[in-house]
Order: C-alpha cells, then structure tokens, then sequence
C-alpha cells in the first residue's frame, strides 16, 4: 500500500543523514495504525465512563474501573467497528443512500434508547422504572398474561428488535419489495406487542402512570416500518426521506392529523387511564361501570358508556372524508363535532372527578384530580381531529384566493412544500401544551412551569433584541429582575412599600412592568446605540451586572439587599362573576403562562410580518443601506431593546408572583447567558425556533437528572450544544430570512428550480 | 482647473430650480484631503452624470451629499423634491436627508440580503408609512391598509426595473444586474425628488446597460426625478446624461454638455494622465469618445473581472452583440 504512494521519482536517494525514508514496516502500515488508534477511541470511552473519582489512597481506581471490567470488551469491540467503518466506508456508503435508511436508523435508535434510558413505570414497586429491572420482575409475575411475560423474559425484547432490523436492513439493502413489507409487518406487531405487554404490566400494578418508554418504543416500531414501506414503495434507488414523506403528508392535507388523532384517540379510549384514585386505574369501560348509578351527570354518563365512543367515531370518519375528498362541508362538520368532544370530554372530567370526590371513593380528592392520561388524551384527540377539519378549510381558502395552485387528483408530482402543514405542527404543539401537562407527574409539572415556560417567554422576548434586530444582549435577565422587583414593590412585598392607592395584586402589575422594562430598555438602548457586535455585549453585560449589584446593595433600603423580596402574594382575578385563585399547583400556573405566552406569540408574529420587523431585519443586514433608505435606526433599535424588555418584564412578574419570593441570586449573568444560548440553539430570528430552543435546553438537564450523574450533566449539555453548533449552525428550526445568511445562497436555486406551472408563480404576496 | 467656472456652463440652466446647491465643499480624511473645494449645482429634472478616474472623489461626493459623511468646510442645500425650500444637508442623519427626498444605490451593492426582493423594496416605501408597533401587533386597520398598499406599490416598482417574477427571492440569491435594478427600485420605494446612483452598470453585460440606460430615461422623464449618476461606461453617461461634471483628485476639473466633456482637454488629461498639452495634441490625432471609451476600459476593469468572460464587456465587441 504504502509503495504506490512513495513510487514518486524522487531522485534524492542519497545518504542525506535527514532523508525521509519511505515508511515501511507493520508499524507504519496505514491499516495497523488506524487499527490501533480506533482501539485506543475505545479505550478512552471506556475510561470516561463510570466512576471517576478515585481516593487519596488509591488513584488507580478510574483506570482499573475502565479497564478491569469485562465492559471494556463492548468498548475495544466500538473501536473495531469504527475501524471496520473507516476502512470500508465506500462501500457502506453505497448502502447508506438507500430509500428507507434514515428512518430505521431513527427507528433503531428510539427503540434501544426507550429500553436503557427511559422509564417504563412510575410505581415504586419496580425500582428505577427503567425496562431492565422492570422486566425482571414482570417477567416472574404469574399474574401477567403471557404474552406480556414473553416479552419481558429476558432477552426477548432485544433479540426482537435484531430481528426486525435484520429484516428492514436485508430488505432495504437488497431492495426486495416483499421482504420490506414482511419487515414493516414485522415491525408494527413487535411495537404493538411492546406498548400492550406495558399497558398490562401497568393494569396490574393499578398506580397512575406517566411513563414514556412503551410509547416511545411504538414510534420507533413505526418509524422501522415506515422505513420498510419507504424502501418497498421506492421510486428510485437513492434515498429521499424527506420527499417521500412530504409527498406522502402533500397527498391530502390534514390527513397527518386526522391520523395522529386516531391514534391518540384509540390510545385515550382503549387502554389509557382514565379515573385512578389511591388504588384504581380504571380505563373507559371501567370508568363508566365504576361511576354507573352515583348519580352522575346523564350527559357525562353518556359520555362514557357510549357517547365518546360515537364522538369519535363520527369526528374520525369526518376527519378522514374530509381530507380525501377535500370537502369544506365535511371539513366544517369535522371541527364542529371535534369540538364539542373535546368540550364534552373536559366535561365529564370535571363532573368525574368531582363526584368521585363527593362520593368520597378511597383517594379521589377532588375537582380535576385523580385523572389519568385517558380524558386528556381524547381531548388532544378530538382537538387534533377538529384541527383536521380546520387544515382542510385554510388549504382550500389558499386555493380559492390563488396562494396556492389547486392541488392535483392524485399524488401532487414532486412536491417539496405541504400545504398547511406549518399549521398543522403548530396546532399539534398547541394541544399538547394544553392536554399533555396534566397527565405529567408533580416534578415535570414544575419543571414545565418554572424552567421551560418561563425560559420559552424569556426567549421570544430576547429573540427580539438578537434574532431580529441583530443586537446581542448578553443582560438580558436583568429586565426580568426589574419585572419581578416591579411586582414586589407594587404588592407590598418590599421595605418601601407603595402609596395606598398603588396597591395592586400580581397580575395588575403586569402593565406597570411592561411600562418601566420599556423605560428601562431604552435607558439601555439609548448609550449604546453607536455599538455593535462585541462592544454591545459587553455594555449589556454591565447592565445586567449593575442591575443585580443594585440589588444587592439595597440602595435607600428599597430591594431589601441580598434577603429579597417574600410574601409576593398569588395571582388572583376576582372581576365580577369570574373568580380564579392561583394555588400552588404548578399546573395551575403552567395554563396562565400560556395564556401569556399565546398572546405575546400572537402578537410578535404579525410585528415580524410588519414594516418594523422588515426595518429590524434592515439594520440587521446592513445599517447604511437601511438608513439610505430612510428607516430611522436609532428608533427602530430602541424599539427592539424596549419591546424585548418588556416580554422579559411580563416573565418577572409571572415569575416573583408564582414562586412568592425573590432575591438577587435569580438574576445572575449565567441566566443571561443561558436565553442567548437558547435563542441561538434554537434558531436565531425564529420564533418558533426560540421557543423549541428553549423548551429543549430546559427540558433536558431536568431528563438527564435521571440518566447520569450529577456532576456530568452539564458535560452533557454541553455536548449537545457543541454538536447542535457543528452540524446544524443555524438552530433547530431556522428562520427563514437567516437560512440564507448562514448557509450561503447555494441552496437557493433548488428553490428557484422548483417547477411553478406558469402563471402560478407570484400570487398576491404571501 | 482651467474649466472650472461657478455658474453653470450652459445657458438654458438659468431660472431653473436647483435641487442641490453645493458651495465650496472640503472633505478630509486626516491627511488625505477627498474632496477639495468643490462646487456645483444640481437643477430639477436633469440628468447629472459625475465622472472622473478612480479615487477622483465622486463616492465621497454622493456620501457627503446623503450625510454618510460631513464636510469640513462648504455648504450644501437641498430642495429635495418640487416646491421644498432649500434646506442645509450638513449635520443632518441620512435617513432624515432620505426623508428630505434623497434616495441613493450603492456602488458595492448593498441590499438587504436575506429578504425578499419584495421585502427589499417595502422596507424603502415603508419609511414613509405611519403604523406604529401597537398597530402591527394588534393588525389594526390602518395597517392592514399600509400593509396592502405597500405591497401593491412594490409590486409596481417592480415591474418597472423588471423584477416582478423575482418578487419572492431572496436578494442576495439574484443576479448581479438584477440586484442593481433591485436597489433601484428599493431607492425609488422612498418617493425620492432626486436619486443618486453610484455606478449602476458595473459589472452589467451590454443588453443589461441599454435597458439600464432606458431605465434611467424613465426614472427621469416619466417618474419626473432628478438623476445623479456616477458611471464609468461613457457610452452610457454620454447617451444619458444631460450635463456632465468631471472630478479629478478631489476637485472639479470640468463641466459641460457631453459633447464639451469629450473635447476638454484637461478630461482628457486626467483620464491619461499626461499633461494637458500633450493631450489636446493627441486629441486631434484621435476621435475623443474612443479615447475617452479604451481608457474605461481599464478602469471598469476591476469590476468586470469578476465575470468569467471578460470579453463580452470590451467596448469594442459591445455593437457586436447588441446587434445581433
């Protein structure tokens, strides 16, 4: 090998003492090197996890952790395949573009983690809840029925899924239609097969239950059969997920949807829980049996014993009619019958569960308590189904108004774009943030409320400042302090307390918090008006700083200095007949956060769409042309500090109020710090993207709290920022005006290359 | 310096109204002195071409015209569009001169590049508009209405430069000619009474620089907007502009009708770089525009290099093509 490479006519083969000789030998054979340096990758893995700290008197202990182990077999045998990878890739590669291989790789992937990292149980009787130790014991409980015991006997599970990802990767590398469809068969009745051998184990265990792993389990069976059907309905021989699936979701809008809600919804009314005092768990059918003849509500009773039933089927057909035919009279039928399900389910909840408590069954504890998953899931389903219905009306509304080209009969030819389906997430998003809490244990509660919630409204109004206008804030957290400070002071909450008649409870304060972060962002603003870039940040940085010292240093003894503020009371509403106390249920809160961050979405998204979001993005490109143009930079930055400042505002007074006490250390620079990193996780200029960066980035050290140990977590953060960094610069879901930027523009002629039938190219705007 | 005169050297420029009047302007930067002791007038509806080698000043003219940049020394007035009284430009902000009805391209290019080309254009038209945040947040109906006509009216400026089936492209994904054209039309969003463009052909092909030139004949006769322009291709200052003014090392050298310019010798000097006497003997040897053409040549070059075939913007073959 090494010959051909120094065959060179080199005439200088002299006894030069420096000449370079040419490398020969096994030690400089390229695969031996390679060889050892992949066995070397392993072994450095193998010593970076586990126990890592060693004792004064043994500093060995990491290493004879790392290597003493039999585990460092699996390690040394990574390195073999990375070896085996490098040194074979071009072949491997001709595989890897196959159709179908992304989604088994999903696939595989989701399977395997929901069966090392995920929990499968909440009981304490199982342990950690994670599959593991729950099949030990499920597999020696005689009570399970036996296909429920099957699949946890140890091993089983795991050989199945080799089985079924033998099968798809045989099928997808040979391209035999018919193996793929025995592999996607395959797929779905082991998936199936793992969620109900879970659903069983849960009956029998008779404790609410909030675990994901089954469920995530099922998606990856699915995503392995849809690897399957992607490779057995193929067109070509490469691999195009992206467009089959958009071809796929651009057959009939809407019809994701209704799918999702069928599913959610067989799931809600088959097997989920629906009523689960101390020691029940009662499904639909129990449910209704259990309340029979305690006076419940007729409608209620109905609801369960078969009007939900006939809901749902009348609300799926539609939903699907709908789609297919693309009628806007079945589509209207669909959200109204959507509708009032979910309506009439929130319904019998409350009626439920407050007769529950009435009754006073062992452990039922009042009004929307005790509930399962169940009631909440038909009303996600019944919501989705009606969202359905909408999807179908706004596409055929693009339609008529010309926005869209009529779509075709069949199969639209090659299309990239489906209508209606940024719609679509979005009302999926939407009723899981209305639906999914609830059915979440206290902790996930808490941290959705504290940390996700309130960093996801921090974010849109930081996404202001540096994703649209372009001005990297790095003190972002302090107009939170002065949001939260406002609040105490006008509750009374401070030393210095407010003129009689400024009194306000919590939520009043909220104007008077978007009003002084306003004042306070253009305070800010208006210094540092001449800066960019580097030198902007760090003037902010200040800011933050001296805020938070300010309060430290309680100056004319008004923030209390380093005590804070306590007693912040809770929100209230009482107008007129309309009475709402705040309790100290994180869920509680987590519907007015909502609430908060609705709007605040609301409204930013028509003010990106504005004169003055154009204007931001102008400065943002290019200040001098911006102003040539005639737009007023000086105002449209201060507008950008004053804005952002004030969602930040909202956040504090939510914040202080919720949580009754606030001092100094809640605003340090690494809070600050942490928004940008969300905003530019999650896609710069993108208020979606904002958001999900958010939620993702406070979702996930509360996840990795279960998954490894404390003093990594950070570590691990840290490796998904970096990778997010190095493989997808432009953030989760990228803005649109900033793709560009970060790409270059060599993507852009795919866009213009789109076939547009003549004429159909430039509708009237967007 | 020997044609440098204080009035205007043509007669019919009497009683006309004056748009920009600049009195004895200095521009220095540190050391180097940009522009030194410049005057000249700018009447309604004309076309003003600026020419002169590179380094001659002319950016540095059109920035201290639109505020970028503020002079020592000198005064300048503005009466931006029909009817204004003439206001003083130094020391105002150039979104305020813009406002003035000053509206300008750039030599490098400066769009807007991950917007839209419709977008692009708004964001000039949509400084004239009144819809604050509050109203855009809450779509009250006064912006909804802005919203639509300024919609409709880039749509229409568009058109004009060329660019409609372009309306929802990125700017910086256009082509170069289509970019100028697009910065034109973002210029003309602004309402302008007068509109600067800095060396709109640069880097253009042939058919591009005709419809260029057509383009700048409409801006001016139809649209009634006072055009001064920084060019290069003499072909296309000559078969434009109504007057000329020429700049050499920060000052005025000359000023006149096209015609005037080609036969100036100190043009024709400062183009060559020899001494005026040597070239008003060479001069006789040769047609002027030639000359005046070959010389461009070189000096557009830098520009042109960056297209792969140089050749199609040699003066020389240009008839060639736009015969065909």
């Amino acid at each position: 090998m090494s010959a051909a490479t120094t065959d060179t006519p080199t005439p200088s083969q002299g006894p030069t003492p420096y000449a370079i000789k040419p490398p020969s030998g096994v030690v400089h054979n390229p695969h031996v090197r390679r060889f050892v340096a992949c066995l070397a990758l392993g072994f450095v893995l193998a010593l970076m996890i586990g126990e890592q700290e060693g004792t004064q008197q043994d500093f060995g202990l990491a290493f004879r952790e790392a290597v003493a182990l039999p585990r460092i077999l699996i390690f040394l045998g990574i390195g073999i395949l990375v070896f085996l990878a490098i040194t074979f890739w071009p072949r491997i590669e001709h595989f890897l573009i196959r159709p179908g291989i992304r989604p088994l790789f999903v696939g595989l992937l989701s399977v395997a983690v929901s069966q090392t990292l995920l929990k499968w149980s909440d009981s304490s009787v199982v342990g950690n809840g994670k599959f593991g130790t729950l099949a030990g014991k499920a597999a020696d409980t005689p009570q399970l029925a036996p296909f429920a015991r099957a699949y946890f006997t140890t091993g089983v599970a795991w050989a199945a899924l080799i089985v079924v990802v033998v099968v798809a990767a045989y099928a997808i590398f040979t391209g035999q239609r018919a193996v793929a469809w025995v592999g996607a068969g395959l797929a779905v009745v082991v998936g199936l097969w793992a969620f109900f051998s879970q659903g069983r184990v849960v009956s029998l265990l008779q404790t609410p239950d909030h675990s994901t792993g089954a469920l995530v389990a099922l998606l990856g069976y699915l995503a392995i059969a849809a690897a399957c059907a992607a490779c057995a309905l193929r067109r070509t021989e490469t691999a195009d997920t992206k467009g089959f699936i958009d071809r796929v979701f651009a057959w009939r809008p809407g019809m994701p949807l209704a799918a999702v809600g069928i599913v959610v919804g067989l799931v809600s009314l088959g097997v989920a829980t629906w009523f689960s005092p101390q020691n029940e768990d009662l499904t639909l059918v129990d449910t209704a049996s259990f309340f029979s003849g305690h006076g419940l509500a007729p409608l209620s009773q109905a609801y369960l014993s078969w009007l939900g039933y006939l809901l749902f089927v009348v609300a799926a057909v539609l939903a699907v009619l709908g789609c297919l035919r693309r009628d806007t009279r079945i589509a209207w039928a669909t959200a109204v019958v959507g509708i009032v399900g979910a309506v009439l389910t929130l319904m019998t909840l409350y009626s439920t569960s407050s007769l529950g408590a009435k009754s006073g069954f062992d452990g039922a504890s009042g009004a929307w308590q005790n509930l399962g998953g169940g009631g909440w899931f038909a009303a996600a389903a019944f919501t989705i189904l009606a969202g359905a219905g909408y999807i179908v009306l706004s596409v055929a509304h693009d339609v008529k108004v010309g926005k869209l080209s009529d779509l075709g009969s069949d199969i639209v030819g090659q299309a990239r774009q489906v209508p209606g389906m940024g719609k679509a997430l979005v009302l999926l998003v939407v009723a899981a943030a209305l639906f999914y809490p609830p059915t979440a244990t206290e902790f996930w509660q808490k941290v959705i409320v504290s940390e996700i919630g309130i960093y996801v409204l921090l974010a849109i109004g930081l996404n202001v400042v540096v994703g649209w206008a372009g001005l990297l804030d790095l003190g972002f957290i302090a107009f939170y302090a002065i949001g939260s400070y406002t609040t105490a002071y006008l509750v009374g909450a401070l030393p210095i307390t407010p003129p009689e008649w400024l009194r306000l409870p919590p939520l009043a304060a909220i104007p008077f918090a978007i009003v002084i972060c306003l004042i306070a962002g253009v305070a800010l603003g208006f210094p540092t008006l001449r800066l960019r870039g580097d030198y902007l940040a760090i003037v902010t940085l200040g800011f933050g700083e001296i805020i938070r010292l300010v309060a430290i240093n309680n100056p004319a003894n008004f923030t209390n200095g380093p005590r804070g503020a306590f007693g912040i009371p809770q929100p209230s509403i009482h107008l007129g007949p309309l009475h709402i106390d705040w309790g100290s249920s994180s869920l509680q809160y987590w519907y007015l956060l909502l609430v908060l961050i609705g709007v605040t979405v609301l409204l930013f998204n028509r003010l990106e769409q504005s004169r003055l979001g154009r204007a931001w993005a102008a400065i943002r490109e290019d200040e001098v042309a911006a102003q040539a143009s005639g737009v007023n930079t000086v105002r449209v930055k201060l507008l950008a500090f004053a804005i952002g400042a004030s969602t930040s505002g909202v956040a504090g007074v939510f914040f202080a109020s919720q949580i009754g006490y606030i001092n100094p250390d809640n605003f340090i620079l690494n809070n600050s710090i942490l928004v940008v990193a969300y905003v530019v996780f999650g896609g710069m200029g993108s208020l979606p993207g904002a958001m999900a960066g958010a939620a993702v980035l406070t979702w996930l050290p509360e996840f990795l709290k279960d998954q490894v140990p404390a003093e990594d977590r950070q570590m691990w953060i840290g490796a998904v920022i970096l990778l997010m960094m190095i493989f997808r610069p432009q953030g989760l879901i990228p803005a649109k005006r900033r793709a560009a930027e970060l790409h270059g523009l060599d993507d852009q002629p795919r866009e213009e290359t789109r076939a547009v039938p003549a004429g159909e190219g430039m509708g009237g705007g967007r | 310096m020997t044609a440098t005169t204080e009035t205007p050297a043509v007669s019919p420029s009497e009683g006309r109204e004056i748009v920009f009047d600049v009195n004895h302007i200095t521009l220095r930067f540190g050391g180097v002195t940009s522009i030194n002791d410049v005057s000249l007038r700018m009447y309604r509806d004309e076309i003003l071409a600026v020419i002169g080698p590179n380094g001659a000043g002319k950016t540095s003219l059109f920035n201290s015209l639109t505020g970028v940049y503020t002079p020592q020394e000198g005064s300048i007035t503005l009466a931006g569009r029909t009817g204004d009284a003439p206001q003083t430009v130094i020391g105002k902000k150039t979104h305020v001169i813009n406002h003035m009805g000053v509206a300008r391209t750039f030599q490098n290019i400066r769009l807007f590049p991950a917007l839209t080309a419709l977008e692009n254009v708004k964001v000039g038209i949509e400084t004239r508009m009144k819809a604050g945040p509050i109203a855009s947040m809450l779509g009250l109906p006064n912006q909804r209405r802005e919203e639509r006509e300024s919609t409709q009216r880039a749509y229409d400026l568009l058109k004009l430069v060329g660019l409609v089936n372009r309306a929802n492209n990125l700017a910086g994904s256009l082509a170069y000619g289509e970019q100028r054209r697009l910065e034109i039309a973002r210029a003309l969003g602004t309402d302008p009474g007068v509109i600067l463009l800095d060396e709109p052909a640069a880097g253009t092909n042939p058919v591009e620089k005709r419809d260029l030139a057509d383009l700048i004949r409409l801006i001016n006769r139809e649209l009634g907007i006072s055009v001064l322009l920084i060019e290069h291709d003499m072909k296309l200052v000559m078969s434009v502009a109504d007057r000329l003014i020429v700049l050499n090392f920060g000052s005025k050298i000359a000023e006149g009708l096209p015609e005037e310019i080609q036969r100036n010798p100190a043009v024709i000097a400062a183009y060559l770089g020899t001494s005026a006497e040597e070239a008003e003997a060479q001069a006789e040897a040769q047609p002027e525009l030639e000359l005046i053409a070959d010389e461009t040549e070189g000096m557009t070059s830098l520009a042109e290099s960056t297209e792969p075939d140089g050749t199609s913007f040699d003066p020389t073959t240009s008839t060639e093509e736009e015969s065909r």
